[in-house]
């Protein structure tokens, strides 16, 4: 590799001083004089008409300034993708955490209890609380234009499934289902708006790209895009769950209206009703092999359920194209997926963005056909998966500098297996305890970085330099959201390195919408790919014209990634993606036969960032990964009845903590730089929590002799699975 | 809403407040006294991001009535760096990388130094449960464990 600087260094974060002094800037933790304050007012019934919306008691309360309902918006609808729910209803309710209306009042408490005296008045109607339910002929409509309360539709054919399978060696059917899974970010829902020197409409939140929440103000206030402004603080964390709006638009049409700024934060209760969840997903795969474990066919099924709204089902469901068969090369491919309407609260973008799912379901599969085989983990995984020059389910060749084969050998190694022959024997575990039992499993995966798909792909970013012979000052601007992961550090490094000078110098200037145009959002694995090529573009050009001897020399504009294709309706054919997240884990853990409780004892996880930036913060993403997925593995139990959530609470909801966090994970890093990326960057912040769910089902397995099908692992369900085997 | 005057020491300075006697510390920090890096993640006593000493324990501020703190002593985490000079923790939480989205820190912090204080030296697993009460949904806590271990090294030292 090419000797850098500042790229490849742990340096340290300069966002992190501030934030454990407890100078950082949350959103609920910035205020303006004469400021009023917001209580939004939910559904609380997940399907139903409103008949009648009375807030005259509430306009009434004491402090009570004003109170927002659907008139008051030009245009009262919103969405990211589709334009599909209403800011605020006014004829039906689709999930609990629909909003109804805002109260402002003078203080907190008053907004609290007048929104307490608004009364709703609704005639109830059928609540399906499941994709299957919803999609049975006859059932309610949820959305009167979407007929059999269909969000989306794949479809996929490649070669001939069926002729294949009918010659395969082995074939094995099963039925997986992977749950809701809640964000559970530290920081709830908050913002505040307030119109500017400028006179704009500005809203200070929390969110993953300040440009979509602008763009979205702007529709629903019907304001050209001059007169909004949207500001990122400091993030308590978003893992997906800040990719749809929450307050911005009630709290920018507030201060629009009144003229005054005007705050809100929500409470955990409203946070985890109000905002969206891992899509639960059940994916029905028959796959078969020849003898020897190469695969012949996969014939899938996958049903979503979207929810309330769109949000992003349909392009969550639309990953499945590539990841329905997991990180493997099978000819023969017919899949059908489906994504469903229900009165549960939306399906959204979480972390992986439907990989964690499908490769749950895929990994199972390969363990499934290497035990009927008496094939081991490594052997059955090197044989089929991609590779440079590998055709994908899409038709489409993955882009070079596949590293798969070479983490699933890096892994294996350092877990301890041995190549022997025409297989590799796996290190054999046992518990010294009579009542616990030790097993060991693996998983490999890869995650699309960026949008794909033929969504345009791009980032701006704006760099200037000052100083006269020397430059001895940078300004960096990118709209990137920072959400906790390290972004606007990252892209600093960037910045140095292409300028050649030290970090320090580099200032930024960040998530501010009068400031920058759009970077694309933080999700995908995107930002220090496509945000970092705008910024190392802007670098360039400003250098440039520093050596023309512009003082200041300013840098910048759109970088416009290369294209992909959308998929073709009915085969799914498509270039959809221009670069991979690689990796693979394996765990070691011990179950306790009696109680059903899984401890895990170790993990090893092999990935590719490419070049990492920060190898500190890259560590820090996959471990932030793995842990998230020992949570929707093992603990994050999330249940939702009748439409109602239940766990409602981080008492209820049981995210891991410091003594459930494994001791040991080691860690493999393999820099084989991609082509998209400056330096060879590849996206890290999704490939971690692919692989830990379907690894520990398979370890159990391993332990036990017994297969799950679903998760989490509770101590129940493993005592109940080990009873009914 | 009948109020009462409290009088307490936060961060070694006196102060008093006429706030209602069921206001959680929690807020009464935020709102009346405007020290904000005391965090409001869950009103339950769950996450711990609002971590504070109180009387030198570590408490959930959002767990503890006005009423009760009159003439207490509390330290948040904008009383930890003294004369200027960060704790250890809180370089060391910066070093080791145990800081990403840090809505949790402050109250991890907290809870770490209450720990130092009554055991300088603890191992890992002492640490683990010293924060079993501070939820971090960023780092997966392995950093943070290192953060402790290293401050707990450099104030061993001192």
């Amino acid at each position: 590799m090419t000797e850098l600087k500042t790229v490849g260094q742990s340096v340290i974060r300069k966002d992190v001083w501030d934030k454990v002094t407890g100078e950082a800037t949350y959103a609920d933790d910035a205020s303006l004089p004469t400021m009023l304050h917001m209580k939004m007012v939910f559904a609380e019934t997940p399907h139903a008409r409103i008949r009648k919306l009375e807030t005259a008691a509430a306009e009434n309360h004491p402090g009570v300034v004003a109170i927002f309902t659907a008139k008051d918006l030009p245009s009262n609808v919103m969405g990211m993708v589709t334009q599909d729910q209403q800011v605020f209803c006014d004829e039906k309710v689709r999930f609990e955490g629909d909003q109804v209306c805002a109260i402002v009042a003078e203080t907190a408490a008053q907004a609290n209890a007048a929104a307490k005296l608004v009364q709703i008045e609704y005639d109830d109607l059928p609540v399906l609380d499941s994709p299957f339910q919803a999609m049975e002929s006859g059932a309610a409509l949820i959305h009167e234009d979407k007929p059999g309360n269909l969000c989306h539709q794949v479809r996929l054919r490649v070669g001939d499934a069926d002729a294949a399978l009918a010659e395969a060696d082995v074939v094995i059917e099963r039925e997986y289902f992977t749950p809701w899974q809640e964000h559970a970010y530290l920081e709830p829902e908050a913002g505040l708006a307030y119109i500017d020197d400028e006179g704009r409409v500005t809203v200070r939140a929390s969110g993953q790209n300040t440009h979509d929440d602008l763009r979205q103000i702007c529709a629903a206030l019907d304001l050209p895009e001059d007169q909004v402004r949207v500001v990122y603080g400091a993030i308590g964390g978003a893992f997906g769950g800040r990719e749809d709006v929450s307050v911005q638009i009630a709290l920018a049409l507030a201060a629009w209206k009144l003229q005054r700024p005007v705050k809100i934060r929500w409470s955990r209760e409203e946070s985890i009703k109000g905002h969206g969840k891992r899509h639960p997903i059940t994916i029905r795969h028959k796959w078969g092999a020849r003898s020897d474990g190469t695969l012949l066919a996969a014939k899938t099924e996958v049903i979503t359920d979207a929810g309330a709204y769109n949000s992003t089902s349909s392009e969550v469901l639309t990953n499945f194209y590539y990841a329905a068969i997991g990180a493997y090369q099978i000819p023969n491919v017919s899949m059908d997926g489906f994504s469903a309407f229900t009165n549960n609260v939306p399906g959204c973008a979480f972390r992986g963005f439907g990989s964690p799912q499908a490769t749950f379901a895929a990994e199972l599969q390969i363990e499934h056909i290497a035990e009927a085989l008496n094939l081991d983990p490594v052997t059955i995984r090197l044989k089929n998966c991609v590779r440079d020059g590998a055709t994908i389910a899409t038709q489409s060749e993955i882009p070079p500098g596949v590293s798969l084969p070479a983490l699933i050998e890096a892994c294996a190694n350092e877990l301890g297996a041995e190549q022997k022959g025409n297989g590799w024997e796996m290190p054999i575990v046992e518990s010294e305890k009579p009542h616990k039992r030790r097993g060991i499993g693996m998983a490999a995966g890869m995650k699309n970085s960026g949008f794909g798909w033929g969504f345009p792909e791009g980032s701006e970013a704006r760099v200037v330099l000052h100083g006269q012979a020397d430059i001895e000052r940078v300004e960096l601007f990118t709209a990137a959201a920072d959400c906790g992961q390290g972004a606007h550090n990252v892209l600093a490094q960037v910045a140095a390195e292409a300028l050649n000078v030290p970090l320090e110098v580099v200032e930024t200037v960040t998530s501010d919408t009068a400031t920058i145009g759009d970077a694309g959002p933080a999700s995908a694995s995107r930002l220090t790919i496509f945000a970092g090529q705008a910024v190392k573009q802007a670098a360039d050009q400003a250098l440039e014209k520093w050596h023309n001897e512009d003082r200041p020399a300013v840098g910048g504009g759109r970088w416009d990634a290369p294209l992909t294709t959308p998929p073709d309706p009915e085969t799914g054919a498509c270039f959809n993606s221009i670069t991979y997240a690689y990796g693979v884990q394996a765990v070691e853990i011990e179950v306790d036969m009696e109680t059903g409780e899984i401890e895990i004892l170790n993990i090893v996880a092999a990935h590719d960032p490419g070049r990492a930036v920060n190898p500190q913060q890259v560590i820090g993403q996959l471990q932030g990964g793995i842990i998230q997925a020992q949570g929707w593995a093992l603990t994050e139990n999330f249940l939702s009845q009748g439409g109602y959530v239940q766990t409602d609470r981080l008492s209820t909801y049981l995210i891991p903590t410091s003594l459930d966090a494994v001791s040991e994970i080691k860690f493999v890093l393999l820099e084989q730089p991609d082509t998209i990326g400056p330096y060879g960057v590849r996206g890290v912040g999704e490939i971690g929590i692919l692989l830990l769910a379907p690894a520990l089902v398979s370890a159990l397995h391993d332990a036990t002799g017994v297969w799950f099908d679903r998760i989490p692992l509770t101590p129940e369900r493993v005592i109940s699975g080990l009873q009914t085997a | 809403m009948n109020t009462m005057k409290i009088n307490l020491i936060v961060n070694g300075q006196s102060r008093s407040v006429e706030a209602p006697p069921g206001k959680t510390l929690l807020y009464l920090l935020r709102d009346d006294l405007d020290l904000l890096g005391t965090k409001d993640g869950c009103r339950e006593g769950e996450c711990g991001a609002c971590t504070v000493l109180l009387d030198g324990e570590p408490v959930n501020a959002c767990l503890v009535l006005a009423g009760q703190v009159d003439g207490r002593e509390v330290v948040t985490i904008e009383g930890l760096s003294q004369n200027g000079h960060l704790h250890p923790l809180q370089r060391h939480f910066v070093e080791a990388g145990a800081v990403q989205c840090g809505f949790c820190t402050p109250g991890l912090i907290m809870s770490s130094a209450a720990l130092l204080e009554q055991n300088p030296q603890p191992t890992e697993e002492q640490i683990r449960h010293a924060l079993v009460g501070n939820l971090c949904r960023c780092t997966g806590y392995t950093k943070v464990f290192e953060a402790v271990q290293h401050a707990a090294e450099e104030v061993d030292r001192d």
